[in-house]
């Protein structure tokens, strides 16, 4: 019998390595974005949202961030008596030599999981995809093209990250794919690297890959089964991110900033979960001025805040001016301290009259923990 | 069979709070918003799990449907427990009878299997309807050190108020010696606060022995506690120094938000030790445009903001627009105001919609009771209406 489920099974710790500063103490998965939540957030929510609740997280390194953050799955409603959340810690095959390489051989190390479970489509993806997906739309379509794998894009700018560009006939079905090597000028249909793959279809492709030592699912696996003309692309239409260096970290939290991407991220009947924290409200002071902001709970603010967004607990002191910024949690901007195009993690500490300035196109970091 | 439980908290949530008038139309009064993303009950319940009860009975009885599904299974306080946890308590029918709850005394008499489940040596007697951060240990601790039948938590109240409250008149040591509910020529300025700690086996009793009386208000206030005193119990009060605030009234609802503004008042929520838990929303940050002025306020996730706020509480989930001007008031979840649109001391009661140009309340600051303007929940303020102070509509 068919089972028309899907379960999810996502990669933590795929691209950390651009995110440099911010990605020591994490994984990219548990880096926090857009005020309250980490990047898995918009995932787990859109899983969840499309009926999704058996879902398997690999972690590779520094996942530590990550199981404080997911704990038992109750914020996103997974936890459950059946199925539910899994995060696997990185796990060593005695086949191979070294951690897992690619996501082939971390596919192989989670095989167990995906053959006992009843559902028949499996979700694979990075974390680091900010976006509001309906999956059950994407299923739907999925089953009808008769597809093995569905690549969810997106039309963006290729980076220098590796992105693989998509290309593909009228009717969706992938006709090349390659990666993109160079920058592009013009946008191109960019794999987000979210997949829906037909269970059976994947466990065969795995087991297959990982016997011949191959690791790379996209060049080892799709590169080559695209020419089975049984993969097909879902180009998805609401605002969708892929955070993979600190450049577009930046520049996609302050896209937020926009009313029109803040309604296709948050203003619909899929809401997007995360941790409950217990902050209070934000107060503002008497002499606070905030100008598009994004502001979480928890905030004190008594300087100017302009085009920034502000973390849950962070405190801007009087007379301080912060613009283009994102300060994390429970950062500290003292007195009179003047801000631009600065990014701060988490317990940051600027003391009174200090000046820092980044540039737009070089936003600098200031790490965690750190007192300036 | 439940595990023993040294003491076990009740908690009256059932009545009207008719003085809050349309706001409570529809929910009970501990369902009412504060302070942004709060209830009023989470108060009581954040109280309870911070001082170690991990059992607590919320009694409940009119327009129960919204409290009991925000209470839920008590995971926002924690109180989701294998042993013990939160209990919506409404009145059940027994083999031989079934009635509403009559009274304060009444609705724990119908609760004595409830506390003998877990056969408590105290239990802790709360309203849902007071703003105050309460350490109930402390307050346990001092019972048992006096050998207490009953101890009554009090509160030290300006003469010129203490008619407004239950007075009790207590010797130095605490022992009381008379109640007085609502004195005209007050002994004392201790007010009770409407926080018991009685000995379980000594409440039954009088419990049972109330329900005999078919004369009796079954109220503790009224019957329970003056007959205890009569009968020569060991009373004593608990002094409790804080903040706190009974929000029955429009006026103190509204004055219990404004203190949350004021670093000066006692009511401060942000305190690590001391967290207030609230059921939350997912929603996003608050976003503040570029035409917003805010000032001296509080503003909770989720809200839109466009137009000047000063001294107000904007909650979750609010729509400001440009050219709203917003003073001293309160806006409850999910409310929009259109632009043009004037606040002054005003309550705007959850999922309202303020239609353009209009004005509600006028300038109160210089009166010393002040006339607070209130729309209801769910209402749709037509444009260019002008809703006068202190008026409810």
């Amino acid at each position: 019998m068919v089972n028309k489920k899907m379960m999810a099974i996502l990669f933590a710790s795929g691209t950390d390595n651009k995110l440099s500063e911010l990605t020591i103490h994490r994984t990219a998965a548990s880096l926090p974005f857009c005020g309250r939540y980490r990047l898995i957030d918009f995932i787990l929510s859109s899983l969840v949202n499309s009926g999704v609740n058996r879902v398997g997280i690999v972690a590779k390194n520094n996942y530590q961030s990550l199981m404080d953050h997911i704990r038992m799955g109750r914020d996103w409603d997974l936890n459950r008596k059946n199925s539910g959340i899994a995060v696997f810690p990185p796990f060593v095959l005695n086949t191979a030599r070294d951690m897992y390489r690619g996501k082939i051989e971390a596919l192989y190390t989670v095989l167990d999981f995906m053959t006992k479970t009843p559902e028949d489509y499996v979700v694979i993806s990075d974390c680091n995809i900010v976006a509001n997906i309906d999956f059950k739309k994407i299923l739907d379509e999925h089953i009808e093209r008769d597809a093995d794998v569905t690549i969810l894009c997106h039309s963006n700018y290729a980076t220098t990250s590796k992105r693989m560009l998509v290309t593909h006939d009228a009717n969706g079905l992938v006709t090349d794919l390659n990666f993109a090597e160079m920058p592009t000028a013009q946008k191109k249909i960019v794999s987000t690297n979210t997949y829906l793959v037909t269970k059976k279809y994947l466990i065969e492709e795995i087991e297959k890959a990982y016997s011949r030592a191959l690791f790379d699912f996209e060049k080892d696996i799709l590169f080559q089964a695209y020419k089975n003309k049984r993969i097909f692309v879902h180009k998805l239409e609401g605002f969708t991110a892929i955070v993979d260096d600190i450049k577009n970290y930046f520049n996609e939290s302050m896209k937020i900033l926009e009313e029109p991407i803040r309604d296709q991220l948050f203003n619909m009947p899929r809401k997007v979960y995360t941790k409950v924290k217990d902050s209070v409200p934000t107060l503002y002071g008497a002499k606070s001025e905030v100008v598009n902001s994004l502001i979480a709970d928890g905030c004190v603010i008594e300087g100017r805040v302009e085009n920034s967004i502000l973390f849950r607990n962070v405190h801007i002191g009087k007379g301080a001016i912060v613009k283009n910024c994102i300060i994390m949690e429970s950062g500290e901007i003292l007195e009179g301290s003047r801000l631009s195009y600065i990014i701060t993690d988490k317990e940051v500490v600027i003391n009174e009259g200090r000046e820092l300035a980044g540039a737009k196109t070089y936003p600098v970091v200031i790490a965690k923990n750190k007192t300036v | 069979m439940s595990s023993k439980k040294e003491c076990v908290a009740l908690l009256l949530a059932g009545g009207q709070g008719t003085r809050l008038g349309v706001l409570t139309q529809k929910v009970a009064k501990p369902a009412v918003p504060f302070g942004g993303k709060y209830r009023i009950i989470d108060f009581t319940l954040s109280n309870t799990i911070n001082s170690d009860i991990d059992t607590i009975g919320v009694l409940t009885q009119y327009q129960p449907f919204e409290l009991n599904q925000y209470i839920g299974n008590g995971q926002p306080w924690d109180l989701d427990r294998l042993d013990g946890g939160a209990f919506v308590l409404p009145p059940y029918m027994t083999a031989k009878s079934g009635e509403w709850y009559k009274g304060t005394a009444n609705a724990i008499y119908q609760n004595i299997d409830f506390v003998d489940r877990y056969d408590a040596d105290y239990v802790l007697i709360l309203s849902g309807d007071h703003i105050y951060k309460m350490d109930y240990k402390k307050m346990l601790e001092a019972h048992k050190e006096k050998g207490a039948d009953c101890t009554i938590a009090v509160l030290e109240v300006p003469l010129s108020e203490a008619s407004r409250f239950g007075i009790m008149n207590a010797d130095s040591d605490g022992k009381i010696y008379e109640f007085e509910e609502k004195p005209k020529k007050p002994k004392s300025t201790k007010a009770s606060m409407g926080i018991y700690i009685f000995n379980w086996k000594k409440l039954k009793e009088y419990l049972i022995r109330d329900e005999q009386d078919k004369s009796s208000s079954n109220d503790f206030g009224k019957n329970i506690i003056p007959s205890m005193l009569n009968a020569n119990e060991k009373m004593y009060t608990y002094d409790f120094e804080g903040y706190w605030k009974d929000v029955g009234t429009i006026y103190s609802l509204w004055e219990a938000n404004m203190d949350l503004l004021d670093a000066k008042s006692g009511l401060g929520l942000d305190d690590p030790r001391w967290k207030i838990y609230s059921r939350n929303e997912a929603e996003p940050p608050h976003y503040v445009g570029t035409a917003a002025k805010i000032s001296n306020s509080i503003v909770s996730e989720g809200c839109e903001v466009d137009g000047e706020i000063h001294n107000s509480i904007i909650s979750r989930g609010c729509r400001v627009e440009a050219g709203v001007k917003i003073y001293d008031s309160i806006l409850m979840p999910n409310t929009t105001v259109k632009k043009g649109s004037v606040l002054r001391h005003s309550i705007i009661g959850w999922d309202a919609k303020i239609g353009e140009n209009t004005k509600i309340g006028e300038d109160q600051s210089h009166a010393t009771d002040k006339e607070i303007a209130v729309v209801g929940p769910f209402k749709e303020i037509e444009a260019k209406t002008v809703i006068k102070a202190g008026e409810m509509v």
